[in-house]
């Protein structure tokens, strides 16, 4: 773990999970790696932090959880993305695109 | 939106219920679920070459802390607050078994505290705070509380006030003698217009209660029994509707017998007949009846209106009277919530009383924390671990917090037990007059109070430790946990600080009760006018059937007087209309020949007594100008009377009192002439002043009246009363002889009501001062132990035993000096609230407040012997080897 990486802004990781999950059902370790590859390992999410995130998001009923085989037909917790997950998604990535486009503006202009 | 709002709040619900109720269950899952990915991280990590062992350290390092994330995970479920109390129950639980005597200790201290406050609040509530026991009790008043209306003033307000819903009126409980049914008996009889049940809300449990037409003379021999009497005396015979009673030679029928929970009004009333509306009797109606009123309002209208429109009423009352009435007469009228006249007597004693053991609750939780300070510090080396292992400090506040609201929960599960049980024995020490007494019991309210109670006291004397500690562990965390002389020196000074609160709060207990002791003991030496050693008083009724002839009544009492002065050890016997400080009232006003009163002037009010030839010399009121009665002032001689000094000096201040003439309101050209002057005596307490008094000899007394025998007597009011009944009964066997009591016990119940504040007051300082001991105990105690090393190198070097007591009195006498000048300032100020509760005593006694720095003094000194005693013995060898 040398490389250098960003921390994520508070409140982020929700929604990059949000995402992850939108492609399908996953379990905890594949949304970590997944985020970890597509993120181009520039963003450091400690594996530990993902778990209380994916509970609290289950509670809010945003995603749901089904224990399922894994690939190597080990019992692993799928989450899966709710209709209100989705919403859920949608929103919070727009205002995300509109926040980074402001403030790249903001930086550009200044 | 909104509905996703809801369907939000509805996951969030289930998910919470289900990792409440799955608890186990949830956690199960959350370790299969951690350790699948940290597997599976291994396997990605070996895949890339690295060994099987390295592989799951390096992918339990790439996940971060195991238990932070579970923990965190938790927390994200959202129970952990009830998880984590209930593990912290679990700890504290565990640790409280561990220390039986600390558990104990607190425990019985707080139930203590607890306890009090639980018994008093029950009083509180039962008395004060709970809405009178009758139909919807908000729109009940109290018209002209204190003052009795004339029958012909009822009935004019009655058809005047249009404010009222309904208003009626009651007067009693006098005595009565119920005669023909077994032996005679004295009951306590009330009359009551027709109305009053109904406008309680009050019905027969047998029965009926009064139509309107039983006040009609004539329909009007009718009565209502107490459930108590009903069960009592008559057996509860349900056949008792209809059967004939005879109450002063009256016969009257038994038509109702009332609710057992029918609060009866006035409260010792033990059984109702009807007031009888006749104007034709003209005493009666205008003179000698005097009723309580009490009015239902009409919705919506307040006491303030009520009263105003009376203030025009009574106006228009006054003319009514045959002659000229003072014209003040009704402007003391005022309207008042019936609770509030029913409760407001008794609530100076009870707000004092609850602020008195409020205190005590204090002491106890100073003493408590104390206590927590202790064992917290013993548990520093625990605390300090699990802040290095990186607890968070809110966190250990909250499980010591937890702990601390165990123990006052734990306190208050006794404290409401002891409640319980002591309840019955407060209840009996509270002064007997106080209203509502029987209705006193531990309810609801109470027990939530108590709950309310129990946690806060949880949360008081546990918070100023939790944090100490805390703040003290996480000092010591990186150095050598334990003792450390930082934590050591800062708990010392905590516990030091409880102990001056302590002693200071005693002292303001302390010099209450002082206070109050010696208004009590200034109470005793108060001279009341006549010598009550030796003098017996008992009540002799009329016989009803001479209840309407004055004749008849002379020669009642003149055989009962020679009977009684025949009775052993009886040397000298008389009768009267009222026995002085008896709590009977007989006031009235009379006409002076000197100074004929003003159209609309008001009379001074005298304190009248019919009395015969010897009362003076029996009762030992000195005679001091003139003569004392003799039987030869009978009818038919020159109409006399006596004056007490005080009534000579107020109602002639510039002229000799013997000679004077005066006379009856309402008897024309009646003159009684004063023949002599006796001394002034107190008549309605010891506390209060002289009333001008008048006496008449009972040879002349134009009205027949029930009087008392008071004889003066070597024998116990015990035998003698044996010997009174006969001799009353060998005049007339149908004569109930009331209570036979000595005088001096008579004058002795007057101070009753102060004599309950003052023992209950005495109480509460007291266990204030034992905590207090037991809190000085503590630190210094705990001084010796600490200074043992200290002590043992002092003795090796000479120091004698005196220079170690010396050391040892300086700790705890520093410690009661502050905390006696801090009390002292307390209560220079709180004294001043007991002003009322205080007689002959200034709230600033000089005495009183020299004495309480004393007593405490000495508090201190028994509470230091024992730890003293074992400084002294130190072995300086031993002391010097130990660690210290």
């Amino acid at each position: 773990m040398t490389e250098p990486s960003l921390d994520l802004p508070q409140g982020t990781l929700d929604l990059l999970i949000l995402k992850a999950l939108s492609l399908g059902p996953q379990h905890g370790w594949a949304v970590s790696e997944r985020l970890h590859h597509v993120s181009l390992e520039t963003l450091s999410i400690p594996q530990g932090s993902l778990y209380p995130a994916l509970h609290r998001l289950e509670r809010r009923g945003w995603i749901t959880a089904q224990w399922g085989a894994s690939d190597n037909n080990r019992r692993a917790k799928y989450y899966e993305l709710t209709r209100t997950g989705r919403a859920q998604l949608r929103t919070e990535a727009e205002a995300w695109a509109k926040l980074t486009a402001a403030v790249a503006l903001v930086l550009k202009m200044a | 939106m909104l509905s996703d709002r809801l369907r939000e709040a509805a996951s969030d619900l289930r998910y919470r219920f289900r990792a409440l109720v799955h608890r186990d269950a949830m956690e199960h899952e959350l370790d299969d679920e951690l350790r699948f990915h940290i597997d599976r991280e291994a396997a990605k990590l070996s895949r890339a070459g690295a060994p099987p062992d390295l592989a799951l350290r390096q992918a339990r390092l790439a996940f971060g802390g195991l238990d932070r994330a579970k923990e965190a995970s938790r927390d994200a479920r959202g129970v952990s607050f009830v998880e984590t109390t209930l593990q912290d129950l679990t700890v504290a639980i565990r640790g409280l078994r561990r220390q039986p005597a600390f558990l104990l200790a607190t425990v019985a201290t707080l139930a203590l505290g607890i306890g009090a406050n639980t018994a008093m609040f029950s009083v509180v509530n039962s008395v004060l705070l709970k809405p009178l026991a009758y139909h919807d009790p908000d729109r009940l008043v109290v018209v002209w509380p204190g003052h009795g209306a004339a029958k012909a003033v009822y009935q004019q307000f009655q058809a005047q006030c249009h404010s009222c819903e309904q208003l009626e009126g009651v007067q009693g409980a006098w005595p009565m003698s119920l005669t023909g049914a077994g032996a005679p008996q004295r009951l306590l009889v009330s009359q009551a217009t027709t109305g009053l049940f109904d406008l309680l809300g009050a019905h027969a449990l047998l029965g009926r209660t009064f139509h309107p037409g039983e006040q009609v003379p004539g329909h009007d021999r009718v009565a209502v029994l107490s459930y108590a009497l009903w069960a009592g005396r008559f057996g509860a015979d349900s056949g008792i509707i209809g059967r004939p009673i005879t109450l002063d030679g009256v016969q009257r029928t038994v038509i109702g017998v009332m609710d057992p929970g029918f609060a009866a009004l006035p409260r010792n009333t033990e059984l109702y007949v009807p007031a009888t509306m006749n104007s034709a009797d003209y005493a009666d109606y205008w003179w000698v009846s005097s009723l309580s009123l009490y009015a239902r309002l009409r919705p919506g209208v307040t006491a303030a209106a009520a009263q105003a429109e009376f203030m025009g009423i009574v106006d228009r009352v006054r003319p009514t009277f045959s002659h000229r009435m003072p014209d003040a007469w009704g402007k003391d009228l005022i309207v008042a919530p019936m609770q509030e006249a029913v409760v407001s007597r008794a609530r100076p004693t009870l707000v004092l009383l609850v602020g008195a053991v409020a205190l005590v609750l204090l002491v106890a939780c100073v003493n408590v924390a104390n206590l927590v300070v202790g064992r917290t510090a013993n548990r520093e080396h625990e605390l300090a671990l699990r802040t290095a292992l990186g607890a968070a400090p809110s966190r250990l506040v909250r499980q010591l917090l937890t702990e601390s609201m165990l123990l006052g929960v734990l306190g208050g599960v006794a404290g409401v037990a002891l409640a319980a049980v002591g309840l019955r024995a407060l209840v009996a020490v509270l002064p007997a007059n106080t209203p509502r007494i029987g209705e006193i019991r531990v309810d609801g309210r109470v027990l939530v109070f108590t709950a309310t109670l129990a946690i806060l006291t949880g949360v008081a004397f546990g918070l100023l430790p939790a944090l100490g500690a805390v703040r003290a562990s996480l000092r010591d965390a990186l150095g050598a946990a334990g003792r450390t002389a930082g934590g050591a020196m800062a708990r010392r000074r905590a516990s030091e600080l409880l102990v001056v609160a302590q002693i200071a709060l005693a002292v303001i207990l302390v010099t209450a009760s002082g206070l109050v002791i010696k208004s009590f003991l200034r109470l005793q030496d108060v001279d009341p006018g006549f010598h009550p050693e030796h003098v017996i008083a008992a009540e002799v009724p009329l016989p009803s059937f001479t209840a309407d002839s004055v004749p008849r009544e002379k020669v009642f009492y003149a055989s009962v007087l020679d009977h009684a002065r025949t009775v052993p050890g009886v040397s000298g016997a008389a009768v009267a209309l009222v026995v002085p400080l008896g709590g009977a009232e007989s006031d009235g006003v009379m006409d002076l020949e000197s100074r004929p009163v003003q159209p609309g002037e008001s009379r001074t009010n005298l304190q009248m007594n019919t009395v015969s030839a010897d009362y003076f010399s029996v009762m030992g009121i000195p005679v001091l100008r003139g003569r004392p009665f003799t039987d030869a002032d009978r009818d038919g001689a020159p109409l006399v009377a006596i004056v007490d000094a005080t009534a000579a000096k107020t109602l002639w201040p510039n002229a000799e009192a013997l000679g004077q003439r005066i006379k009856y309101v309402y008897l024309k050209d009646t003159w009684i002439t004063v023949v002599g002057v006796v001394g002034a005596i107190k008549y309605d307490s010891l506390s209060g002043g002289e009333q001008p008094s008048v006496y008449l000899p009972i040879g002349q007394s134009t009205y027949a009246e029930t009087m008392n025998l008071v004889l003066r007597s070597t024998a116990d009011a015990g035998t003698e009363a044996a010997r009174i009944r006969a001799a009353v009964a060998a005049v007339n066997p149908d004569v109930p002889v009331g209570q036979v009591r000595r005088l001096t016990d008579i004058v002795g119940d007057t101070a009753l009501a102060r004599r309950s504040v003052m023992l209950l007051l005495s109480m509460f300082a007291a266990v204030a001062l034992l905590l207090g001991a037991v809190g000085i105990y503590g630190v210094v105690a705990y001084a010796v132990t600490r200074r043992t090393r200290e002590i043992g190198v002092r003795l090796a070097l000479g120091a004698v035993a005196s220079d170690i007591v010396r050391m040892v009195a300086g700790e705890s006498s520093r410690l009661v000096a502050g905390g006696v000048a801090i009390g002292l300032a307390g209560a220079f100020a709180a004294t001043r609230l007991l002003s009322r509760f205080l007689f002959g005593v200034a709230p600033h006694d000089p005495w009183v407040f020299a004495i309480v720095p004393i007593v405490l003094a000495l508090t201190a000194v028994l509470a230091s012997v024992m730890p003293t005693a074992r400084a002294v013995r130190v072995d300086p060898v031993e002391a010097i080897r130990s660690e210290g």
